[in-house]
């Protein structure tokens, strides 16, 4: 690479940073207008950082919305689809690559075609599943139908960080007398962490994020998610109040704030296994 | 090694869940095809290839099958550029490059409702900032999402704005493995910084650029939610795709036969896409035995 000289670098940096900011600046407008009194929101030319801002619309949201039970609703569907997706993936995962048991590069092969199927083409099928077994209107059939979606991803991703792992390791253990089980505990799951929390990070916001199977699976306003209880509540008739919708907006978007404060690393690690890598 | 019983025993989870989450839906996603289904009884009710003559007959369908050709290849080629030309900004040093790189990521894994949400905001025709700026060069207001063409350019613009980080990534953990030697002999060889570009970097990123087409094609072509938030498929039917269509037939109009016919004939179009996607895979030898 060439190493330009002090004025050529600082013009490449303001234009690269002009580029990201007009692409940053969808989520720029959603903070500013959730700080404006309804009266900054509708001024023409509109005023970039709110002249008078205010938390009026993130109170009026948490008073007057069930957005708090819709937020726990989404934090208990969540958690419990990765906690389960997790745990099935990571034990496959490791038989996968671990154990020469028959069918394995078969079960391979259907994660793949799992992961690539579109959603709308099964969407009918587990609905009626679903259905039938009575979970429609329940957090527990979102989990059920969820598993459905996300698992595939999840093995996929668990797989190529088991893969990542060297053997020689696990297989020094059984040499010294360590069960397959014990060796798996103690000297395999150890190091599978990175890849177990990027898996989970991911998960969590793909089941977050998630919204057509919510819309079709529940119709009861005590159990809706986030992203269909946002929708139905703040979207209706011809006035939307856009400072509360933004508030909302800014409200969801909180857990991928806290993922990309803490967790940085591990999203682009995800980025690297599991989707890029193919 | 041995112990193979371990080995199934901790597959097992796996295959039972796939089997009963993914592989019975899928059978039953075609079965259904060939039945009617009434709504409240949810009895089904054979019908052969009515389904299949009844919707490939309809000027509907293949105006949802037109449609979702124009929103895949606007995205695409929309979402490749942006996230080209972005990733090789990024691949040079300035200041901040790394907030810049995190904030990057924000629009993809942001919650598909809030991305929605924004857009529709900044494209509301009568108080949206986007308006806002056109009236201010002094030219008329856009109906952004009531028109067409308009809706379906708005759809592209916000879907490429949410897939373009996927293609930074991806570019860019490549141009970050390109021997810094290439480069300094083509520019020993008195190559410009155009004919670096092209005789170095694009080669270099060809393979790359091949598989990110291609997820990206899988996974833009099946989009539903983004479509449905932003313009449910509207104006009249000016952005309905095949998802759309499903969704409309199954939880809209109660034709459960008729949708999953729909659902069906455009996974047929998506596994010629996911059979490319297998033959590279197997080819570059990094999914198998990675």
């Amino acid at each position: 690479m060439r190493r330009g000289n002090f004025l050529t670098r600082l013009i490449w940096g303001l234009f690269v940073w002009s580029v990201v900011g007009t692409l940053g600046f969808p989520l720029f407008w959603m903070l500013s207008t959730a700080f404006k009194p309804p009266t900054e929101i509708f001024v023409s030319p509109p005023t970039l950082i709110p002249v008078s801002p205010t938390l009026d619309n993130f109170v009026r949201v948490l008073n007057e919305t069930r957005f708090v039970t819709y937020f726990w609703n989404s934090l208990v569907v969540a958690t419990a689809t990765t906690a389960l997706t997790i745990t099935v993936s990571t034990l496959g995962a490791h038989a996968m690559v671990s154990f020469r048991i028959r069918g394995r590069e078969m079960v391979g092969k259907v994660i793949l075609l799992a992961y690539l199927l579109p959603s709308t083409a099964i969407l009918i099928p587990i609905y009626l599943i679903i259905a039938r077994l009575g979970l429609t209107n329940t957090r527990f059939g979102l989990v059920v139908a969820y598993t459905s979606l996300f698992l595939p991803f999840a093995l996929w991703l668990m797989r190529a960080f088991m893969s990542g792992i060297p053997r020689e390791i696990e297989a020094a253990a059984v040499i010294d007398g360590a069960s397959r089980m014990r060796a798996f505990i103690d000297v395999v799951l150890p190091q599978a962490v990175p890849g177990i929390i990027t898996t989970g990070v991911f998960s969590f916001i793909l089941c977050w994020n998630e919204y057509l199977y919510a819309l079709v699976m529940i119709n009861n306003d005590d159990i809706r998610t986030l992203p269909t209880g946002v929708m139905g509540t703040l979207i209706t008739g011809y006035s939307i109040e856009w400072g509360m919708v933004m508030a909302a907006a800014v409200m969801m978007s909180l857990p991928l704030l806290f993922v990309f404060l803490f967790l940085q690393r591990s999203l682009v690690a995800g980025f690297g296994a599991g989707a890029v890598k193919g | 090694m041995r112990n193979p019983v371990l080995g199934y025993l901790l597959l097992a989870p796996t295959v039972i869940l796939l089997g009963v989450l993914v592989g019975w839906p899928l059978i039953e996603a075609v079965v259904l095809s060939f039945n009617q289904f009434h709504p409240l009884t949810r009895q089904p009710n054979f019908v052969g290839l009515r389904n299949y003559a009844e919707i490939l007959t309809e000027e509907e369908f293949w105006n949802a099958f037109k449609n979702n050709f124009i929103w895949l290849a606007g995205s695409l080629v929309l979402q490749i550029s942006l996230g080209v030309a972005l990733a090789l900004m990024l691949n040079r040093s300035f200041p901040g490059r790394g907030l810049a790189r995190t904030l990057i990521l924000f629009p993809y894994l942001l919650p598909v409702v809030v991305a929605a949400l924004i857009w529709q905001w900044m494209l509301d025709p009568l108080n949206g900032v986007i308006n806002a700026g056109i009236e201010g060069f002094g030219l008329p207001a856009v109906d952004w999402l009531g028109e067409m063409p308009e809706a379906m350019i708005a759809v592209i613009t916000v879907g490429s704005w949410r897939a373009f980080p996927f293609v930074v990534i991806a570019v860019l953990a490549r141009l970050q493995s390109i021997p810094a030697e290439l480069y300094e002999a083509a520019e020993v060889d008195g190559a410009s910084a155009w004919g670096r570009f092209w005789d170095v970097t694009m080669p270099q990123l060809g393979n790359v650029l091949f598989v990110v087409v291609l997820l990206r094609a899988i996974w833009d072509f099946r989009e539903f939610d983004l479509l449905f938030l932003m313009t449910g498929g509207g104006p009249l039917s000016g952005t309905t795709t095949l998802p759309l269509l499903v969704y409309k037939e199954a939880f809209e109009v109660f034709q459960t036969g008729r949708a999953q016919a729909i659902a069906v004939v455009m996974l047929l179009v998506m596994a010629v896409l996911i059979a490319f996607y297998f033959a590279l895979s197997r080819r570059g030898g990094t999914i198998d035995e990675a």
